[in-house]
């Protein structure tokens, strides 16, 4: 610590300092003494998300039909060595079976969506707690999420029991695209965080796919097999958007070709990827997640591995997270910006950290009874918060050191000193 | 690399079914500390057609990594073995196997219409001399009702029952004990029932895909379960 502060004097800019405390912070990391949350207790936690917007409210979504908010900066009740955070506000028969995902509108806190197991997605608005628009979907709501950089457009991409993912649009109340091409069910969709235009999913088949909702089919699918070393001729240049048109150009040539081998008659230029089978992990595709720069992507599976793509070039990046235990079913991983990402990944009824681009496990954290289902982390606290079928929510922040601890017990005996002795 | 070599070296010999030494990827992974590296390293060995990798089925994800020299070996004895049952015009199609195909494609499977054009480029394929390369143990196909084939190692079946078996006896052999760990030295004493790829083979395996975990004690390694 001292030869950061040292280097900062000696004129490093201010931001490498940060960075590094935040960095040794968040690699610290263990069940926090001082801070509590308090949930409200009676349904299983699916999903968390805290807002994007301040990073102070806390989404819950619950197992039993419930959604509730916590403020996870201003402590309701303040004791001697303890906050308690409770729910500022809890919807208790938000859905009629399980919320499998709740998320915050993107640009402010005013409105959040929730998808359930009932077959619908609810537009909340915060202040009045009430539905503002209600979709149906054709099956069981699996994953909600709304793109964090758009300007222009303010689309729900949906993952459902059916195989195709739909785009709800919140301005109109109507569905404007739907998007098949997985042959199982969509588990996991993800926005990406450099393109408003870019969707990302993933399936029971094991696919992840990626979509450009300007124009049809999907425009790559991921293949755990093709790693950097081994681009061959005819892979597909991704993502540059002044090669769009160059692009539609190759595509329909090569649907031409593949016709002439395979069917006759021409196939549709947005089908062409449809035909393409490869997998992205042995078992369904659980969850994905973005790197904040955009350019990696995170997907875990039920083949308990969790495996790194690099977006611009489509391929894996062979990063070997060692053994983790993943649920088959949903689950919910995160990690941290900042010069060395970490990623949390939640297996079974613990956590475990590692490194993003090395892959090393670097602890494990230990606290809940049963499953954990999702996790949140609060960037500027170097704080997670993570919630699990027993109903809790746990925070794990950064070791305290003695003299704060200290500091906590000297104000409150002080207080308490006070109290005794006044006198008029 | 050398960890592939000093494995091949260890792999028992036995000729009766005319197999030749290979290593499950998972060993690697016990004997180099970084697996990273193991899966990148693999790939370019991979690419530079010194190695090649074989998707196992059983069950979980298993790979299997064998040098390309041990493989057209086998190649060319399956060609022997096919050249007194087939005429000539059909076992031809390993030569191009070998020649065209393996050079081409290092992946893990191909698909039918792909294998086709690369068999092509030596003469004109029937079905015949495919299913001639199914039989030798070459190409399976996938369980996936498209018609793409993963690539295999003949004779492999002796081995995947020897493997499936041996695991689950060690793993019994841990679990029965009340500690659920014994040390390195008495493991390595006691001499497999059910596998004959032995007791150091089958530990390497666990140990690398984490189902064991080796500590280190005063009296030498400990080999424990890991705990779930």
């Amino acid at each position: 610590m001292w030869s950061g502060i040292r280097e900062r004097e000696l004129g490093a800019p201010p931001w490498r300092y940060a960075a590094s405390v935040r960095r040794m912070r968040s690699r610290a990391l263990e069940l926090c003494k001082t801070k509590d949350v308090i949930s409200s207790g009676r349904g299983a936690v699916n999903s968390l998300q805290i807002d994007p917007v301040e990073a102070r409210y806390m989404l819950a979504g619950n197992g039993n039909g419930s959604i509730s908010v916590y403020d996870i900066s201003q402590p309701t009740t303040v004791e001697p060595y303890s906050q308690k955070h409770e729910a500022l506000f809890s919807i208790d028969k938000a859905h009629r079976y399980s919320v499998s995902s709740v998320r915050w509108y993107p640009v402010d806190t005013g409105i959040f969506i929730s998808g359930s197991f009932d077959k619908h997605i609810n537009v909340w608005d915060a202040n009045t707690l009430e539905v503002l628009m209600q979709f149906k979907m054709p099956g069981k709501v699996f994953g909600v999420s709304m793109s964090p950089v758009s300007t222009t457009h303010m689309l729900i991409a949906t993952g459902t029991e059916d195989y195709r993912i739909r785009l709800c649009d919140i301005s109109s109340g109507a569905f404007t695209h739907t998007l098949s091409a997985h042959r199982d069910a969509v588990w996991a969709v993800k926005w990406s965080a450099s393109s408003e235009w870019i969707l990302i999913s993933g399936g029971c088949d094991g696919a992840i796919r990626l979509w450009d909702i300007r124009r049809a089919g999907c425009f790559y699918v991921l293949d755990q097999h093709r790693s950097s070393a081994s681009q061959e001729g005819n892979s597909f240049p991704l993502v540059l958007f002044c090669f769009v048109y160059f692009f539609e150009a190759t595509e329909i040539s090569r649907a031409a070709k593949t016709s002439k081998d395979a069917t006759p008659g021409r196939v549709h230029p947005g089908l062409t990827s449809a035909l393409d089978r490869s997998t992205a992990h042995y078992g369904t595709v659980t969850s994905l997640q973005t790197s904040r720069d955009g350019h990696y992507l995170l997907s875990a599976g039920s083949d308990s591995r969790v495996k790194l793509w690099d977006i611009e070039r489509g391929c894996n990046t062979l990063v070997n997270y060692e053994a983790t235990n993943i649920n088959g079913n949903l689950t919910c991983e995160l990690e941290v910006s900042g010069d060395k990402p970490l990623v949390f990944v939640p297996c079974l009824t613990s956590i475990q950290v590692y490194d993003m681009l090395s892959g090393r496990l670097l602890s494990t954290l230990k606290g809940h009874y049963e499953l954990v289902n999702c996790c949140a982390y609060h960037s500027q606290s170097q704080e997670l918060y993570s919630g699990s079928n027993d109903r809790r929510i746990l925070v794990w922040s950064p070791k305290q050191s003695v003299s704060e601890d200290e500091a906590l017990g000297t104000i409150a005996a002080q207080v308490q000193a006070d109290e005794d002795n006044w006198s008029d | 690399m050398v960890a592939i070599q000093l494995m091949l070296a260890q792999f028992p010999k036995l000729e009766q079914w005319n197999l030749r030494p290979f290593v499950l990827r998972t060993q690697l992974y016990s004997s180099v500390k970084d697996r990273t590296t193991v899966d990148k390293e693999l790939e370019a060995l991979k690419q530079q057609q010194v190695v090649r990798m074989f998707k196992l089925n059983s069950g979980r994800d298993d790979f299997a990594v064998m040098l390309l020299e041990d493989y057209v070996s086998q190649i060319d004895a399956a060609k022997q073995r096919m050249e007194s049952k087939h005429s000539s015009d059909t076992t031809i199609v390993f030569d191009w196997f070998q020649n065209y195909v393996l050079g081409s494609s290092p992946d893990l499977s191909i698909s039918n219409s792909h294998l086709v054009s690369l068999l092509s480029r030596g003469g004109k394929t029937t079905d015949k001399q495919i299913s001639v390369l199914i039989n030798a143990g070459f190409l399976v196909r996938q369980m996936s009702d498209s018609e793409d084939y993963w690539f295999s190692i003949p004779g492999i079946g002796w081995a995947m029952k020897n493997l499936t078996q041996g695991r689950k006896e060690v793993t019994q052999l841990l679990r029965k004990r009340q500690s659920k760990e014994a040390l390195l030295s008495v493991l390595e004493k006691r001499k497999l029932r059910s596998s004959s790829l032995g007791m150091r083979f089958h530990l390497r395996d666990l140990l690398g895909s984490s189902v064991l975990v080796s500590v280190e004690t005063t009296s030498g390694a400990l080999i424990r379960l890991a705990k779930r």
